[in-house]
């Protein structure tokens, strides 16, 4: 046990940062992911029809592909292309790309979900598309789009453990190196457990919160 | 209240045609409605009462024929010969000058009553908020919900809901109101406390077309009653000669099964 904790008081540091990459990480695609899933959510119900079926195939393909394979397809092919990324701005492309797809999924249904009656209430008192949209449609459809939205949060903590393969220093690649030096393999793996569990535990209280708020 | 009108044209329907794929559901209608006129429409499901309503509304698109409101050509314009439906911003503003109150209310539910009456005063009518909510109280004062304002619309009655819709229409400020159906949703003991709200509309001067199953009703409120079928007006004339001396077999039909 006291060679454990000595290890542990070691590596603090880097298991700090290895949380801060994770959650960096993982609330920068969210963030983007989330604008991204509202526009492409909005495009696949009241879009034009050809960017519907590109917002379709967009959100097919992605959703179609493991997480992993679009973090490596990210790091690969982004050079391969001309654009200069580090790993880190790689996988954070991959992750967004990822929520975008899922919550624009989940914004789609969140508005097909609102009864049309409220889009011709709306129109009756001469609410003009966007007004329907901001002050009638949207606040509806988010409310219901709330708590798959905190399940995909959830799920981008998770996924960003795979950007240890493309070599960004997360928790999961930070506790593999500890591990590597001390060979205390159960013990760090536990560690790195119970972090990942009580972030994705603040993210869920933080949604149950948010979810009383703005509950009627 | 059958007394004849003096009141300019404020609704003109001429020639009004409309199809859901093949099925025509409006095969020619001229109607015209005076200022502070109540007209209702009766008819079978199916005549076309409700689309004939949702098309002065500018809820559904019609396909020939026109219909002027206030001397203005609503839903579209012809240019180089052709109708090309209006742009969204001016069908959001011909809009505002009809009230529609619909058969299942149609309220938001995520405002309080007080909030679903200043939606529109305060976007489309761009009232200062403290202006907007005291019109918005007067409204539902004058509905008989003074005591609700600060409800959702899930805890009201459907007939408190209903008359929250009525004062989220005419807070509006319409020059005429659109009725589908009011009452068809209600329970039967709550049909009357709209009606009594729709009624002392129509006597404080509303301009008012109603399409109705409520009989009765239409007989007590209006100026004149219409009667639809097969998406052509049949008949129409003063509540006593259409409901005591319907002229047509279609309509005595009707209004047999009505009655029954």
């Amino acid at each position: 046990m006291d060679r454990f904790l000595a290890q542990l008081w070691m590596a603090r540091d880097a298991i700090a940062g290895g949380v801060l990459i994770s959650m960096e990480a993982a609330l920068t695609a969210i963030v983007i992911g989330s604008l991204l899933g509202l526009v492409i959510g909005l495009l696949l119900v009241y879009g034009h029809v050809v960017l519907r079926v590109l917002c379709r195939i967009y959100v097919d393909i992605i959703r179609g592909t493991p997480v992993l394979v679009l973090i490596l397809a990210a790091f690969y092919i982004t050079p391969a292309v001309g654009l200069q990324m580090d790993a880190f701005q790689a996988g954070l492309l991959a992750l967004s790309l990822f929520c975008g797809a899922h919550l624009g999924e989940i914004v789609r249904g969140a508005v097909q979900s609102v009864p049309h009656g409220q889009t011709e209430a709306g129109r009756s008192i001469g609410l003009t598309f966007p007004q329907i949209l901001a002050y009638v449609v949207l606040p509806q459809a988010l409310r219901q789009a709330l708590p798959p939205w905190v399940n995909t949060g959830v799920e981008l903590v998770k996924a960003s453990t795979l950007l240890s393969v493309i070599g960004v220093g997360e928790l999961l690649l930070k506790t593999q190196e500890i591990v590597g030096r001390n060979f205390m393999t159960l013990e760090f793996y536990a560690v790195a457990g119970v972090l990942y569990l009580l972030i994705n535990l603040g993210i869920e209280t933080l949604g149950r919160n948010l979810e009383a708020r703005v509950r009627p | 209240m059958t007394e004849p009108l003096a009141g300019r044209p404020l609704l003109q329907i001429r020639g009004l045609h409309k199809h859901f794929k093949e099925i025509e559901v409006l095969k020619g209608v001229d109607l015209t409605v005076h200022e502070r006129e109540v007209v209702s429409i009766i008819g079978s499901s199916g005549s076309g009462k409700t689309t004939l309503l949702r098309c002065v509304n500018l809820l559904e698109e019609f396909d020939g024929g026109e219909i002027v409101l206030d001397g203005e050509s609503i839903g579209y314009r012809v240019r180089r010969g052709r109708r090309h439906r209006l742009p969204d911003r001016l069908l959001s503003r011909q809009r505002a000058m009809t009230g529609m109150v619909f058969q299942n209310f149609n309220l938001f539910p995520h405002l309080t009553a007080l909030r679903n009456v200043m939606l529109g005063l305060t976007k489309v009518r761009r009232m200062q908020r403290d202006e907007a909510r005291v019109l918005a109280q007067t409204w539902l004062g004058r509905v008989g919900l003074a005591q609700r304002m600060e409800s959702y619309p899930s805890q009201l009655s459907g007939g408190q809901q209903q008359r929250v819709a009525i004062a989220r229409a005419l807070a509006m400020n319409p020059k005429l109101v659109l009725l589908d159906e009011v009452t068809s949703a209600l329970d039967p003991e709550l049909v009357q406390e709209v009606l009594a709200t729709v009624k002392s509309l129509a006597d404080e001067g509303a301009t008012l077309l109603i399409v109705t199953h409520e009989m009765g009703f239409a007989r007590q409120v209006s100026h004149r009653v219409v009667f639809m079928d097969k998406g052509q007006i049949a008949e129409q004339g003063a509540p006593a000669e259409i409901f005591e001396r319907p002229a047509s077999a279609r309509l005595a039909e009707f209004l047999g099964s009505a009655r029954r």
